[in-house]
């Protein structure tokens, strides 16, 4: 029963609990995204991730042209600790799809 | 006494009950921010938290990502719809 328990999603935070140790995919306010190993979450979302690659993305209206700049910057963090409040959207890595 | 009584055991009573009705349902969830999300409803917990399956983003009508299961914070909901449309009409 246990086991059966283990692997089932009967509540949202089933689905962060089964990434545990995997990359996942953060998707966070004022367009920032993250994919790093989870290493480990609470009720808030508050996670702790490893190998983190950060990406903004930022929108600049050019002055004369009124032409959208979409610009994407990166960077790498070896470890961070991301506050729930921030989180919108948590995706396990592509098991099917 | 329960709110809207006891007759009609097919319709849902409170928000709550409606939210347990729609479990495995193609929904369209909005957030505050605009962004449109459509899929499958897996589960979702008194926060509003959403676990999604096979689910689309929709930014300004236009699909932006997809991603095979997703979590959603519930604080960022505005509303949860059920939706009509199948995965392969909802693109169009």
């Amino acid at each position: 029963m246990a086991t059966e328990e283990e692997s089932t999603v009967k509540e949202p935070l089933d689905l962060i609990r089964l990434s545990l140790d995997e990359r996942i995919y953060v998707k966070l306010r004022s367009d920032r995204e993250l994919r790093g190993k989870l290493h480990a979450y609470d009720q808030h979302l508050n996670m702790i991730l490893g190998d983190v690659e950060e990406s903004v993305t930022t929108v600049e209206i050019d002055d004369e042209t009124y032409e959208e700049i979409v610009r994407t910057s990166r960077r790498t963090v070896p470890f961070l600790f991301v506050r729930g409040d921030g989180v919108i959207l948590v995706s396990p890595p592509l098991r099917t799809v | 006494m329960s709110i809207g009584g006891e007759k009609g055991s097919a319709s849902t009573k409170t928000p709550a009950d409606f939210l347990k009705s729609i479990r495995g349902r193609p929904v369209v969830v909005k957030l505050n921010s605009g962004v449109d999300y459509r899929g499958i409803l897996a589960c979702l917990d008194g926060y509003m938290n959403i676990a999604m399956e096979q689910t689309e983003e929709y930014v300004n009508g236009q699909l932006k990502n997809k991603y095979g299961d997703a979590f959603i914070r519930g604080n960022n909901v505005l509303y949860i719809s059920t939706s009509k449309r199948t995965l392969a009409e909802g693109s169009s």
